[in-house]
């Protein structure tokens, strides 16, 4: 069965970044460079070879992209300045709209507007709640919890959690499928590999495996860190985080802000300065990534800081504001949009490992002993 | 010049080491010194610098030498070079004599040993036959200075032009009904984009403007007789009331500049004939040119939003796997201008017609020429899609389902996306076909024309007489000679051209020495000669007067011999040799060779 070339595939792709996959002519330069290309996932010349024939399905099913951890030097190399890893990148943010069911990850990565729209639109739903629905303002004092009380805002999150978590799990489901078409595995394989999840997940072991300044790695290593530290703050240890008094948990959170504010200030100079590879290209969806991240966390902080300063109506229009960038980063960006790619990368991984060593084993178990 | 008064000057050159590092250059002189009658022998380091040609030239002042005897490398290199620095110590250009003793000995033999004792004996049968050399003087001929070129395509057209710049009297004929060839019809031509039209229009305006050139169109060769400086063509001239003129030119050269034709697919080929959607990259120039800008291109009232083109159709074909020609050959040859024609095609294509996708199937892209790497990158940037097929695994051209994206599916094994099978559907196949030479018919046959194993008309040597047929007078011009573009066709015509003119401005031509002679006192006018020469005129037997009885004797015309020889060997009465090459200096040589104690034997 031949794949069936497609050729508005390389346009649709220009929407999400990839400015120039006609330049490229395939001569291989980027994957021969490449560490992370090795036995049965080369990349990138494949999964451009893929865009510029219009191979939807075949590029659906490719896990490469999630493997790829853009150190550029596959940019810095091509001959034909075709900008592979970014090519990479737009694909991610392609297939990241591709797993999902809804259409709103391909209105926000393909739209500005769409995405500006609904993230103000949320923000101002967060704003409108609380003008409605907020508790008592006590002025002589700070009381957070009086005028935002615990248990509302924890089954707010809980709602939040169990909405994003279903549209993330439904479209990495998808995903699963897409990557998954005719392999057969046995559970046992999937369960053995499952560390190969989680060690990617939390320590990005793969990026190691680049060349250049092991630097980026260690500031998105800390920058996770920061970010699961406040993700458990806010969503499991809420109750003691958002005291009105003193809490060691307090602790954590100056950790994690701190690493927040330095990875993104560091990334949006970068970003800015476009010396490097990585830095060099940035989508729109990239712009709001950093700016929700870093508002969250500067809003964050000085909820805090007005609180201890003892600033009450600073304390709870801070509060307001956190709340209201947190909400299109939680509803938006996390299911559909960049955010994702802390489900989407290691679970790519995975099912790689999955799929060599089901299909290793089929290969093995296939070997018929010669009879001569 | 009697034989004791004979001085050998010999030469071993170095060249720098092509010669020296196998063959030990000093011993092959030390030998050749030992021989009566040389009075000098040298090695050199480059024999064809100006220090070795001087040296030959102070040496024959010097020591009075009569004689030059030079081993180095191939005749067809340095011979002129070293005839001309004879003649400035004051000799015969023809009183020398070359050994090849690099690309017959050094480049070709391992043993040193052997290598030395080769060039020795080579350089001792030279010794010997130079002892019999006499001094000749080029034939003299005088010649017409009318030129003849043939064909009135761009080539012809050029040629015709610069010509008739030199003021020389020129006869172009066309066999068609009208001048300009194939570039008319080919849109606007690479690398610059100007409309072919409009460059066909310019030269033929020129052509006419011109009053030294003689237009016949509807004419074609019907023979041809003479040599170099006076060559009779006959040429029939169509009336187009199914009567046909025959006329004379006489002419003091040819131009060759039939040009070729597109390579014709057969039937089932890609589809070819098969499907309509399946057409040639000239017709689809042609129906582009046509075409109005804007919207969709429109081919028999079908919308074409998307296009296959095929590489190499025609071309560089390879035994086993292309079909052979019913006369058994293939078209082993790149046709060099299809790659660039084609990615021109595409981007035109696409900028014209904004929203048609262009698929691109290739064996290997070849944009070898000035600008014509730009033209690749345009397509690329116009977003044409490559496809690489390997020779074995052709693009299958197939009909697609009712209702697909285009009426034609072509599929191919994809050597860029890992050899997987890619399918495309497309609205129109374009076969990019390659350039066979054109029939050049009587004038070929006539004249002995040489062409090559692929058919086209064979220059003397790549490099060295790039334009010149080795038929004398006549040279070549534009695509009769191989494929090539516009621009390398010009630049050859021109270069033709710029050789003719110097043949005929001079009015005579100079030939070679190199032919039959006959001893009246030897000859018995038996004629077998006549019978086995193979050039008409070139030999007769005559009656002639000696002391009052008459006798036939054989004559020789030396404008119309070739010196091929076939006449000295069946000459009854040894009366016959030729200048030069007599048989004494053949007997000399194999006499020296046969002689040589230095025996060429095996390790």
């Amino acid at each position: 069965m031949s794949a069936r070339a497609d050729p508005t595939l390389m346009k649709e792709i220009g929407l999400f970044g990839a400015a120039d996959v006609s330049a490229c002519f395939n001569c291989g330069n980027c994957t021969a460079i490449c560490p992370l290309s090795k036995g049965d996932t080369v990349f990138p010349r494949k999964v451009i070879r893929y865009l510029q024939l219009g191979l939807t399905g075949q590029l659906e099913e490719s896990p490469e992209p999630w493997l790829c951890y853009y150190c550029g030097e596959c940019s810095a190399t091509c001959p034909r300045e075709a900008h592979p890893g970014e090519i990479m990148m737009a694909t991610r943010r392609w297939l990241i709209s591709r797993y999902d069911w809804t259409g709103i990850s391909r209105l926000l990565y393909t739209s500005k507007a769409w995405e500006i729209g609904l993230s103000l639109v949320l923000g101002l739903i967060v704003v409108m709640l609380f003008a409605l629905l907020h508790g008592p303002v006590v002025t002589e004092r700070v009381e957070l919890n009086t005028f935002a009380p615990v248990p509302s805002i924890e089954t707010a999150d809980w709602i939040v959690a169990a909405l994003m978590t279903f549209f993330l799990l439904t479209n990495a489901g998808r995903m699963f499928r897409f990557t998954m078409r005719g392999v057969k595995a046995g559970l046992s394989v999937y369960l053995s590999e499952i560390s190969t999840f989680f060690v990617h997940m939390l320590f990005q072991k793969r990026w190691r495996e680049c060349h250049g300044p092991k630097i980026h790695w260690l500031k998105h290593f800390l920058l996770v860190t920061g970010y699961l530290t406040m993700f458990f703050l806010v969503f499991v240890f809420l109750p003691w985080f958002q005291t009105d008094g003193w809490n060691v948990s307090s602790l954590f959170g100056y950790y994690a802000t701190a690493v927040l504010l330095y990875g993104t200030v560091d990334a949006i100079i970068g970003r800015l300065r476009r010396r490097e590879e990585i830095h060099k290209h940035s989508h729109h969806t990239d712009w709001m990534f950093l700016f929700l991240l870093f508002s969250i966390a500067l809003t964050g902080i000085l909820v805090h800081v007005f609180r201890v300063v003892g600033l009450p109506h600073a304390t709870y229009y801070a509060y307001v504001i956190h709340l209201a960038v947190d909400a299109p980063w939680l509803i938006l960006i996390v299911p559909f949009g960049k955010w994702s790619h802390l489900l989407y990368r290691p679970l790519g991984m995975y099912l790689v490992s999955v799929r060599a060593r089901a299909t290793s084993t089929a290969a093995a178990g296939g070997v018929v002993p010669n009879p001569v | 010049m009697s034989r004791d008064e004979v001085k050998i000057g010999v030469y071993i050159c170095h060249c720098g080491g092509n010669i020296s590092d196998r063959v030990d250059v000093a011993m092959v002189a030390e030998e050749a010194g030992k021989l009566p009658d040389v009075v000098i022998s040298r090695t050199c380091m480059f024999m064809c610098a100006d220090p070795g040609q001087e040296l030959i030239a102070g040496d024959i002042e010097r020591h009075g030498l009569n004689r030059i005897v030079v081993a180095s490398c191939s005749p067809s290199l340095h011979e002129t070079t070293f005839r001309s620095a004879v003649v400035r110590g004051g000799l015969n250009p023809f009183l020398y004599e070359h050994v090849n003793v690099r690309e017959q000995v050094s480049w070709v033999h391992a043993s040193g040993r052997d290598a030395t004792a080769k060039a020795t004996t080579l350089v001792r049968a030279a010794i010997a036959r130079v002892r019999h050399h006499e001094p000749l003087s080029p034939i003299k001929v005088g010649a017409s200075s009318r030129a003849l070129v043939v064909g009135g395509g761009v080539a012809g057209l050029r040629a015709a032009l610069d010509l008739a710049g030199f003021g020389l009297p020129v006869s172009l004929i066309e066999k068609s009904p009208k001048l300009g060839g194939r570039v008319e019809g080919l849109g606007t031509v690479f690398p610059a984009g100007e409309s072919g039209a409009e460059l066909i229009r310019t030269l033929v305006e020129q052509v006419s403007a011109a009053d030294e050139i003689t237009v016949l169109t509807r004419t074609h060769v019907t023979g041809a007789t003479g040599y170099v400086g006076n060559f009779s063509v006959t040429v029939s001239r169509d009336t187009g009331n199914s009567s046909a003129i025959e006329t004379e030119i006489k002419a003091g050269a040819v131009v060759v500049a039939t040009g070729s034709t597109p390579y014709r697919p057969v039937e089932g080929e890609f589809g070819f004939v098969r499907f309509p959607e399946v057409v040639t990259l000239p017709d689809f120039l042609r129906i582009l040119d046509q075409a109005r800008s804007g919207g969709a291109l429109t081919v028999n009232g079908r919308s074409i939003r998307r296009v296959a083109f095929i590489h190499c159709v025609g071309s560089r074909q390879i035994e086993g796997i292309h079909e052979p020609k019913p006369d058994c050959s293939l078209n082993l040859n790149c046709s060099r201008v299809c790659c660039t024609a084609t990615l021109k095609a595409g981007s035109d294509l696409i900028e014209r017609f904004p929203g048609t996708y262009v698929y691109d199937f290739y064996r290997d892209i070849r944009t070898y020429g000035r600008g014509h790497e730009e033209i690749y990158e345009r397509a690329s940037a116009d977003g044409v899609v490559f496809l690489r097929y390997e020779v074995g695994a052709p693009p299958q051209v197939t009909e697609a389902a009712p209702g697909d994206a285009g009426s034609m599916l072509v599929t191919v094994r994809d050597s860029l996306t890992a050899g997987m099978e890619i399918e495309v559907a497309v609205d129109l196949v374009v076969l990019a076909v390659g350039m066979e030479p054109a029939e050049v018919g009587a004038l070929a046959q006539t004249l002995k024309f040489p062409s090559g194993a692929d058919g086209f008309l064979q220059e003397v040597h790549p490099k060295l007489r790039p334009v010149e047929l080795a038929v004398a007078g006549v040279v070549l011009a534009g695509t009769c000679q191989s494929p090539r573009d516009i621009e390398e066709s010009c630049a050859s015509a021109s270069a033709a051209a710029v050789k003719v003119a110097g043949l005929l401005t001079r009015g005579y031509v100079e030939l070679e020495p190199f032919v039959a002679r006959v001893s009246a006192e030897r000859c018995e006018g038996a004629g077998a000669c006549v019978s086995q020469c193979e050039y008409e005129g070139a030999l007769k037997v005559v009656e002639a007067e000696v002391d009052g009885q008459t006798v036939r004797k054989a004559v020789v015309n030396g404008a119309l011999c070739t010196g091929c020889g076939a006449c000295v060997a069946v000459c009854p009465t040894r009366a016959i040799d030729i200048s030069g090459w007599t048989l004494d200096e053949f007997e000399a040589m194999v006499d020296a060779i046969c002689a040589d104690p230095m025996e060429v034997a095996g390790d």
